[in-house]
């Protein structure tokens, strides 16, 4: 996943770092947010939602339809995105992955294979493969002293300041996002709280598929330009997140969002021995995934499991 | 083309056999013994790249570049089973794809070695023209020439391919069927199922899981091979990570857990991705040849999906024998 | 002895199940290990034969360390765990339930059915006449060729026994035996715990929660409680002995009153 680069002016370390925390922070929000409703599908329909990128690649692409093609401005655009990637993602429980509950792990994953493909190839006969963008002129720089940012950047971080926030204050405030977290932690001991087990797996899809619709935006707005393979090659590194939080834990993944989004930049940083080629960011994730796998499966949130 | 076009038919069977031997590749490892791998096509595309990598730029001869290949294959099972056998069935699949996407972002971030993303062709650097399969057509031409002499008419390439091909298809799944109702199948297929039972039995289970790994790598790997020398260029697109998932509908079309149903699988599966990019009638004539790509995904999607919801034991097999109850 | 425990400890997240545990079992014995629920009974086997690994503490059978082994290797030692719900391969045949677990099968060796298939098949036959042998004696004769899935409760115990048997082992670990069993099934699974011993000289350690069966064929009990060892003598000194007693009825249980 490629931040489009400002330059850095001269050859100041500290702006690089500077600039790189900004990058960081907003790859990091797009993987948390996005992770949080990962993780919790996870943890309340015990799914492995492998189509959950195709819900970001839908989110850009109905905020492009609204954007360029109805000519509606940002803000009209993500809200629209937002929501319709929320009736996707609710739309295909209903149709499709409640009437095949219970199938086992493995059936499952499938199945959600099979509907993100789905998925992925009608925005690709639709919309066509060529490379799109929002309608933001990227060519501007806001020039804020110690770092640049695009318009695009600052789109991003004005989502970021809103949804982090709102989503941190949802789960930790609100009834049902309390109820969804202990759905996640515990299936049976929150049945037996008395909470709707069912209404929370209903609104964990719209949850997942709202964070998405914002994800999916960012991630438009952010890159500059998109194609219809925005989401699988987000996909990976959406499922490091949940796992480096912990596979369940909503505040893991938020942790764990930001941890790797971070983590990421700040390894291009010029002050750890030259830093790493950009290139190879993703190649960091992947070694976290596997580290992870290997030696602490439960991520920093997770539960460690017994036999 | 069109369905009377014998070319069609016979690209069919090739691909059709190709798929065939890389779905028995995940047969060994899942429907024997319970392992979810969903990044089955790095086997593939790891043995493909050993060996064009030794034949163009080492010289090397193609049997032995072949066997480097599956060599390949082996060790990126053992590296990627060592860590990954332990875990549980969700963690495994993500390790899995984990594993398929390192090889595939590897190829195409490793021009200087892979040629990147332009593939094979750019293996020896930009303005050369890297092909190592001379020595496949060449042997390919040979039978043709035996063959000719043989019966008169002297058959095409692909009519030869395709023979070879499905020759080694059906050797191999008798082989795979024979160890299935073996000891070692059997302890496989009580893995699949509850692999705690089987260590209390005695047996080291991880040592297992690997086998099965390393078998079904190998199987992948001649496909991926077999693939190569087929199309002749290949970039890491050709391995994308969709072609696990073809393998995995294979299976389910022709019928999970028989050996024996995977031709079925393969020929029906062969039949959508060389009619939607070849035939040219009706619904299919509204979508130009760039859009059938997608159609023919989206359609891999669909019947994922369909097949799992409406007939799991596919085609051929029966409900009872179910085993996607994990 | 034969299996000699010493200073067994494990920790779950800061609750200590087991904690420094100490114990001896000698071959040919049948010993119980009894204790009020979560006591760590059957973690303490778990421990044992290989499934989890202890923080503290050694483990010795037959003069061999195994500690912090895996389980099978455990298992081949000749110390053969049974399960408290007992894990049978529902889609395999009961015949196949039991020779999956016969020792020393060249067939498992994944090229040897494809390289020498008349040994394999050798090896076959004679296995599969151990374990017809085996079904027989646990008179499941007529279930032979049925799927284990469709056995009740008790009979899995008896082919989860017939599994456990196949690999000649030294000492048997029975986890709570009697749970869940009709009673018929019961009397015939006590009588073969029984035979094991008199006939095959098999070791039994046993976990149960029914006093009136310990009491009745246990030479020795162990029972813990709370992670630690209280008590440790003929099952007529526990019975007698005022902590085991405290400890029961601690938890409303009276060890006199058989579930």
């Amino acid at each position: 996943m490629a931040i489009v680069p400002i330059p850095v002016s001269g050859a100041l370390v500290l702006q690089q770092l500077a600039q790189l925390v900004v990058n960081g922070l907003i790859t990091g929000t797009i993987l948390a947010l996005t992770g949080v409703g990962v993780t919790l599908v996870f943890g309340i329909q015990r799914i492995a939602n492998f189509a959950h990128g195709e819900y970001l690649t839908f989110a850009a692409y109905v905020g492009l339809l609204v954007n360029t093609g109805l000519s509606q401005n940002l803000v009209v655009a993500t809200i629209v995105a937002v929501a319709a990637t929320a009736l996707l993602a609710v739309g295909l429980h209903f149709a499709v992955l409640r009437p095949l509950a219970g199938r086992g792990l493995v059936a499952t994953s499938l199945i959600t294979v099979g509907l993100g493909l789905m998925v992925r190839d009608v925005v690709f006969l639709v919309a066509g493969p060529r490379i799109r963008k929002l309608n933001i002129d990227q060519t501007a720089v806001f020039d804020l002293g110690f770092f640049r940012i695009s318009p695009g950047q600052a789109v991003a971080i004005a989502i970021t300041l809103v949804a982090a926030p709102a989503v941190a204050w949802f789960l930790a405030r609100t009834t049902i996002g309390k109820s969804m977290r202990a759905v996640a932690d515990n299936r049976d001991l929150a049945a037996v709280a008395g909470i709707d087990v069912e209404r929370m797996g209903t609104y964990v899809w719209l949850l997942a598929g709202a964070l998405a619709g914002v994800g999916g935006i960012m991630f438009a707005v952010v890159q500059g330009t998109f194609d219809p393979n925005l989401g699988f090659e987000v996909l990976f590194l959406i499922f490091t997140t949940v796992v480096l939080g912990g596979i369940g834990s909503a505040y893991g993944a938020l942790a764990g969002g930001f941890i790797l989004g971070l983590a990421m930049e700040l390894s291009t940083w010029q002050g750890f021995f030259g830093g790493l080629e950009a290139r190879f960011k993703p190649v960091l994730a992947f070694v976290t995934l596997i580290a992870l796998l290997l030696y602490r499966p439960q991520g920093l949130f997770g539960k460690a499991r017994v036999l | 083309m069109d369905l009377g076009n014998p070319a069609f038919w016979l690209f069919v069977a090739v691909i059709a056999g190709i798929y065939g031997i890389m779905a028995l590749g995940l047969y060994v490892q899942f429907s024997l013994a319970g392992l979810p791998n969903f990044g089955h096509v790095a086997f593939m595309a790891v043995a493909a790249y050993a060996m064009a990598i030794l034949v163009v730029r080492y010289d090397a001869p193609l049997v032995l570049a072949g066997l480097a290949g599956l060599v390949a294959a082996v060790i990126l099972a053992l590296v990627m089973g060592l860590p990954a056998l332990r875990l549980r069935a969700d963690y495994l699949a993500i390790a899995t794809v984990a594993g398929g996407e390192i090889v595939r972002y590897l190829a195409m971030n490793l021009p200087d070695l892979t040629g990147g993303p332009i593939g094979s062709i750019g293996m020896l650097g930009p303005g050369n023209i890297a092909m190592f399969n001379g020595g496949w057509q060449a042997f390919l031409d040979a039978i043709r020439a035996a063959l000719g002499r043989l019966l008169g008419p002297v058959p095409t390439r692909d009519a030869v391919m395709a023979a070879l091909v499905w020759a080694s298809l059906v050797v191999l799944i008798a082989l795979v069927h024979r160890l299935e109702r073996s000891p070692w199948g059997r302890v496989e297929r009580g893995i699949r199922e509850d692999e705690t039972a089987v260590i209390a039995a005695g047996k080291n289970v991880v040592a297992f899981k690997m086998q099965a790994l390393v078998l079904g790598a190998i199987l992948g790997g001649l496909a991926g091979i077999l693939l190569a020398l087929e199309i002749g260029v290949f970039s890491p697109d050709d391995y994308s990570p969709t072609l696990t998932f073809y393998a995995y509908l294979i299976l389910i079309l022709g019928g999970m857990n028989r050996a024996w149903a995977i031709p079925l699988g393969a020929v029906l599966f062969s039949l959508l991705y060389s009619g939607t990019r070849f035939l040219n009638f009706f619904p299919l004539s509204l979508f130009d040849s760039g859009s059938r790509a997608f159609l023919r995904l989206f359609l891999v999607g669909a019947l994922l999906v369909a097949f799992m919801a409406f007939r799991p034991q596919g085609v051929l097999g029966n409900r009872q024998q179910l085993l996607l109850e994990k | 002895m034969l299996l000699s425990v010493s200073g067994l400890t494990k920790s779950f997240g800061g609750v200590r199940a087991v904690d420094d545990v100490s114990f001896d079992v000698a071959e040919g014995s049948l010993t119980a290990l009894i204790g009020p629920n979560g006591a760590g009974k059957t973690t303490a086997f778990n421990l044992i034969s290989g499934f989890i690994r202890p923080d503290h503490g050694s483990v010795r059978f037959a003069g061999k360390p195994i500690a912090g082994r895996r389980g099978d290797v455990v298992a081949r030692h000749g110390l053969v765990r049974m399960f408290q719900t007992p894990r049978v391969l529902t889609r395999m045949t009961v015949l196949e339930n039991v020779m999956l677990a016969a020792p020393d099968q060249p067939g498992e060796r994944l090229a040897m059915p494809l390289l020498m298939p008349r040994r394999v098949r050798r090896r076959e036959a004679e296995i599969r006449a151990r374990a017809t042998g085996l079904i027989e004696l646990l008179r499941l004769g007529p279930l032979s060729n049925a799927f284990a899935g469709t056995l009740s409760g008790g009979q899995r115990k008896l082919l989860e026994l017939g599994r456990a048997l196949i690999a000649e082992p030294r000492m048997i670990l029975l986890d709570e035996p009697m749970a869940g069993v009709a009673p018929v099934l019961a009397g015939e699974l006590l009588g073969h715990i029984r035979t094991l011993r008199a006939e095959r000289g098999v070791t039994v350690f046993l976990i149960e929660h029914g006093m009136d069966v310990v009491m009745s064929i246990s030479e020795r009990v162990i029972v813990m409680d709370e992670g630690r060892v209280i008590a440790d003598g003929t099952p007529a000194a526990v019975q007698a002995s005022e902590r085991v007693i405290e400890a029961y009825l601690g938890r409303a249980q009276s060890p006199a009153v058989a579930p």
